[in-house]
């Protein structure tokens, strides 16, 4: 067969030469076109272009956006931005005298940083080694320690003065000060802290200027070179020192933060969240900003009369979170009133923190840390001196949030862990008994309950219903024969390592074993032989840390009562108990509920999964709640008094006291308690530094801010009576 | 030798069965530069233009660019290693894809700048009209060989009814660059089979009164046909030097950049006109005028050139395709590329309106890399398709 026609190659007829000449020829002269246009553009009147370009003033200007506003669980505004009149510095306009003077006096800040924290370390390694060896204090180790303590608490660096030569500098700077209220120097020592801090960054100098300041200095530009005069957003918080330590700061993103991922498609200049859920949730908080442009005339002045395109800005969502105003004003009453309390046992209290959490699915309820700041300061410009205020040990450092970043033993509140763990491993039964003499011996060693209290036969619910040190001491024993088991479960339940809370800056706090103890005597050994100190001694400690001897019996004998090495946060301890409550889920505590639009509807919902999960039988669940259950029900109950009369009975609270022996220093109170409910199930943890026993301060203090959660009224500050650790 | 069932072996060949069949699917070496000379050109171009334009990555678009070359020359190897005459049964299928997926773009499309053109996928947002325009090539050129034979006002109304279907469809989008290709594509094809001139005339007719009714006779009616922007856009090259902020605007800054290009160009460093964004969209559409600004007259000269070379090179494939299909193919394909070289080219260097047509191997953009990398192996193919027929006829085609 032959190809049919279709398919036939069709020879070249004169016809389709003919158009395909056609074809060509089109191309040629669009070519040509072209080229000859690219000639008469590039050669013949290049130059003119080139002037042209450079003519070509159109310049972007940024309209700022302002962020969204962070909210409680019933829409409760804690977070809100307002627009402030600001005069700021441009570091750009400012002599390369003084930014030399900042490099300077941040070079020496750094280094006065890095010995206050070197004396810091050594500081904790003294008094660690204080705890284990008991209180024997010569004269020389506690100079060496008042020294130690002044060295660490905070840093003065002094800012240099104005350099000289700079006349036209200094009287800008009186000028503007003479304008604004404030001193020269003032402006000055603002100006190197602030180009110290961020070197990319206008530095405020100040904030709310008044009216007619702000159009004094508006209207004479050309006298104040190198000064910003602009209203710009600033966050503001309406309940002050309400939960302050939550929220973070804003500020400038640093060159550095501009290559993150996280922060693609942000502009230099832009200010970006920093610590806090700002950090956390800043890409639903931030707006988008918008822009004009604008024509700049040959002066370099805008021509507002011909602005060429603009976009308006965007506001940030709103952010709900998943804590209660009420229940967070209430509880800081409460830790308020348990200090005041614990002030008129004569115990030097002065900071504490605390949590409550629902613990089926770790929505932070109440999240707080005493003593707190007003979070309104770090909407103005802040001198050094006042950040380190806010920074020092000796006010009670209140930018530190200790519910999350605060480890500490816990006491008894670590009962129930030593208790599940010895139920769960088989070294107890739910019904078995020990005897408590009031004391526990081992090898030399004595371990004693508190008061030397004596409590007889006891079983495991009976033993957590008065809290006796002795039959604990007798499970941390034989625990430790059996390996880390009490360490274990702890671990499970999550201490020793983040909670994962949607917070920057989570401690992972100290599950404390033996691998733990023998890996750092073996670098103290190596060190001391390395630094040829003689060991446990005074020099040693200073200069290799403060574990000076092996694991043995007695750290897991301490362990298993909350004491010792043990180190974690009461966000940590409010995790352990949901989990033991709501039978093995291991909560991710959360603060972020939804993000909304500016209405209020959501526009995402957050869902926190639960991060793992623990097995344990339902009896030994059972054993323990029943013990918890006694000791705030029962007579002779550790937190019995203190829940008298609460609720009229019909709300059972499980609940332990705590109580950490620290050396050298008053008790630490704590509280850790659960009340089940249909709908409102709460977990609340309360922490009281140098607070005396638990029952004395912290107990009452979760029993103030349960009545605030189940709305019961007015309720009393309750003191217990109950010495028992 | 007989017509019947069965053809008589000369003694000295074996039976056709038994000689192993080799294939010489030659390349076009000269497409095969124009097309990887153009690639490159566009890389530099892109990493020059867009190094600050996503913070913190400057390889941002060359990255992406890149990668789409490199899948574009995959596709464009294995289309050419395959007969494109297979094609012509599809004519359905290609037709009802075409369709298909522009109509899907109304369905799911995010609209960008308010146009709905593209499709999100993950890692690339595709854009149907761009692969339309090889589809429609494809399947047209198989409707006119069907009806070869009669080739009448007839058969030059049907097709053109086939080519402004999707032409409408795209113009909804709105779209217009596009569907101004489809049909210049759809014209080269008639003009290639044959369709006597006089069609031609009554077809630029018919377009000029319509045209005249779009712009003239409809607003004052108030029915708008095009978008106030599309009418703008299209007017502004005749009064370029009016209001910044409009279509005009973004002409005159893109003559701007051209020109002030001189012969060698100000370098990557000196050109304010792309760095300072004063050009608009200049790794997409005005990518051209970023190679005036930064290599001057040398570097736009240079690409120009590999254009010219691929439109010869095409309308040379074209003269030897083995059948009437592969010299349709070759004929739709290079008047289609060359419609949109000069449109693009024109649009930046003011002597046609702005219309978002983008240049072919030289804007950024992965749905139109791809497509173009797609339609250069079909060129390929009917290239090494006449080449292997030759062969087995033992007779040389002409040079290549």
């Amino acid at each position: 067969m032959p190809p049919s026609l279709e398919e036939r190659r069709p020879a070249i007829t004169p016809q389709l030469a003919l158009r395909v000449a056609v074809l060509g020829g089109v191309a040629f002269v669009l070519f040509a076109i072209v080229f000859f246009r690219l000639w008469f553009l590039q050669v013949l009147s290049g130059e003119d272009y080139v002037t042209q370009a450079r003519e070509n003033r159109v310049r972007k200007v940024k309209i700022e956006a302002p962020r969204g506003d962070i909210v409680d669980r019933n829409g409760e505004r804690l977070v809100r931005t307002r627009v402030a009149p600001v005069v700021q510095i441009v570091p750009g306009g400012v002599p390369d005298a003084e930014l030399k003077a900042a490099d300077a006096y941040r070079v020496a800040r750094s280094k006065a940083e890095t010995r206050r924290l070197a004396a810091d370390d050594q500081l904790r390694a003294l008094e660690r080694t204080r705890r284990a060896k008991g209180r024997r204090a010569v004269a020389r180790r506690q100079r060496e320690r008042a020294r130690l303590r002044r060295a660490a608490s905070s840093v003065h660096v002094a800012v240099p003065p104005v350099p000289a030569g700079e006349a036209r500098l200094n009287s800008t700077y009186r000028r503007l000060g003479s304008v604004l209220g404030l001193s020269a120097q003032g402006i000055h020592r603002r100006v190197i802290e602030g180009i110290a801090e961020a070197p990319y960054s206008n530095v405020t100098i100040k904030t709310d200027v008044a009216r007619p300041a702000f159009n004094y200095l508006k209207e004479r530009k050309d006298e104040f070179p190198g000064v910003a005069v602009e209203k710009l957003y600033l966050r503001s918080y309406p309940h002050k020192t309400l939960g302050a330590q939550l929220f973070g700061t804003l500020r400038e993103i640093s060159p550095d933060e501009l290559k993150l991922k996280k922060y693609r498609g942000v502009d230099p200049g832009t200010r970006i969240g920093k610590d806090g859920i700002e950090e956390t949730y800043d890409r639903y908080l931030r707006g988008q900003d918008g822009y004009t442009r604008v024509i700049i005339n040959s002066l370099g002045n805008r021509d507002d009369r011909r602005a060429v395109s603009r976009r308006e800005p965007q506001q940030g969502q709103r952010l709900r979170l998943t804590l209660d105003l009420g229940l967070e004003r209430a509880a800081n009453n409460a830790l308020k009133q348990a200090i005041a309390a614990a002030n008129r046992n004569f115990n030097p209290a002065k900071a504490g923190a605390y949590v409550a959490m629902d613990p089926t699915d770790g929505s932070v309820l109440a999240l707080g840390s005493y003593p707190s700041f007003d979070a309104n300061v770090f909407a103005k410009p802040l001198s050094q001196g006042s950040f380190d205020k806010l920074n020092s040990e000796a006010r009670g450092a209140p930018l530190f949030n200790r519910a999350i970043a605060a480890a500490y033993p816990t006491g008894s509140t670590f009962k129930p862990i030593t208790a599940l763990a010895s139920l769960q491993e088989g070294i107890l039964t739910p019904t078995q008994t020990i005897f408590d003499n009031g004391a526990f011996k081992l090898g030399p060693q004595t371990f004693k309950n508190a008061r030397d209290a004596r409590f007889g036969l006891l079983s495991l619910p009976r033993a957590l219903q008065v809290s006796s040190d002795v039959f604990f001491y007798t499970l941390g024993e034989r625990a430790n024969s059996r390996g880390p088991i009490i360490q274990r479960w702890a671990r499970r339940l999550g201490l020793g390592r983040p909670t994962g809370i949607d917070l920057p800056g989570e401690y992972a706090g100290l599950v404390p074993d033996r691998h733990w103890r023998d890996a750092g005597f073996a670098r103290y050994q190596r060190c001391v032989k390395r630094e040829k100190v003689p060991a446990q001694t005074f020099a040693a400690l200073q200069k290799c840390g403060g574990i000076e001897r092996p694991w043995s019996t007695g750290d897991n004998v301490n362990l298993a009562v909350g004491q010792g090495d043990l180190q974690a946060t009461p966000l940590q301890m409010a995790t352990a108990y949901s989990t033991i409550v709501n039978g093995g889920k291991v909560v991710r505590p959360h603060l972020a509920q939804a993000v909304e639009d500016g209405l209020g509807r959501a526009v995402q919902d957050f869902r926190t999964p639960a991060r793992r999960h623990v097995q344990f039988s339902k009896l030994n669940q059972q054993t323990i709640l029943d013990g918890l259950h006694r000791a705030t029900s029962q007579t002779g109950g550790t937190s019995a008094d203190v829940f008298q009369g609460f609720a009229g009975g019909k709300l059972p609270v499980y609940g332990k006291t705590g109580t950490v022996e620290r050396p050298g220093q008053p008790d630490q109170a704590w509280y850790a308690c659960y009340v089940p409910h249909p709908s409102r199930p709460i977990v609340v943890v309360v922490t009281v530094e140098k607070g005396g026993f638990g029952a004395e301060t912290a107990a009452p203090a979760a029993r103030l801010i349960l009545s605030n959660w189940f709305d019961l009224g007015k309720d009393k500050f309750k003191v217990g009576t109950s010495k028992t650790r | 030798m007989s017509s019947a069932g069965h053809t008589i072996q000369p003694a000295s060949e074996p039976p056709a069965s038994l000689v192993p069949r080799v294939w010489h699917l030659r390349l076009d070496p000269l497409l095969v530069c124009a097309t990887l000379g153009l690639v490159a050109c566009s890389l530099v171009a892109i990493k020059g233009s867009t190094a600050d334009d996503v913070a913190g990555q400057p390889y941002y678009y060359v990255e992406r660019q890149a990668l789409y070359a490199v899948v574009g020359l995959v596709l464009m190897y294995g289309i050419s290693r395959f007969d494109y005459t297979r094609m012509r049964e599809l004519k359905y299928v290609t037709y009802g894809l075409l369709i298909g997926s522009i109509v899907l773009v109304f369905a799911v499309a995010t609209a960008t700048r308010g146009s709905k053109r593209w499709i999100e996928l993950p890692f690339f947002r595709f854009q149907p009209s761009e692969l339309g325009k090889l589809l429609l090539i494809l399947a047209l050129s198989s409707f006119i060989v069907d009806r070869m034979r009669r080739m009448g006002r007839d058969t030059t109304a049907r097709v053109m009814l086939l080519a402004l279907l999707p032409a409408m469809l795209v113009m909804a989008q709105p779209d217009l660059g596009t569907s101004l290709v489809y049909l210049v594509g759809v014209l080269a094809l008639l003009f290639v089979a044959g369709a006597p001139w006089r069609h031609f005339v009554a077809l630029f007719a018919l377009a000029a009164v319509s045209i005249a009714l779009v712009l003239a006779v409809a607003p004052r009616l108030g029915v708008d046909v095009l978008k106030p922007y599309q009418v703008q856009r299209l007017t502004a090259f005749l009064n370029p030097s009016g209001d910044p902020g409009t279509a005009g605007y973004q002409q005159q800054q893109s003559r701007i950049a051209i020109g002030s290009g001189e012969k060698t160009g100000r370098g990557v460093k000196n050109a304010t006109q792309t760095g300072l964004n004063f050009l608009p969209e200049h790794h997409t559409d005005f990518i051209f005028a970023v190679v005036g600004e930064t290599f001057g007259f040398a570097g736009a000269a240079l690409v120009l050139s590999l254009y010219a070379l691929l439109v010869w090179r095409g309308l040379h494939i074209l003269t030897v395709a083995k059948n009437l299909y592969g010299a349709l193919i070759a004929g739709g394909i290079t008047v289609m590329l060359l419609f949109q070289i000069f449109v693009n080219v024109g649009m930046t260097v003011g002597i046609m309106p702005i219309t978002g047509v983008p240049a072919p191997l030289l804007s950024f953009g992965g749905s139109s890399m791809l497509v173009t990398f797609m339609a250069v192996g079909f060129l390929q193919s009917v290239h090494a398709q006449a080449r292997e027929t030759a062969f087995r006829k033992g007779r040389a085609t002409v040079f290549q």
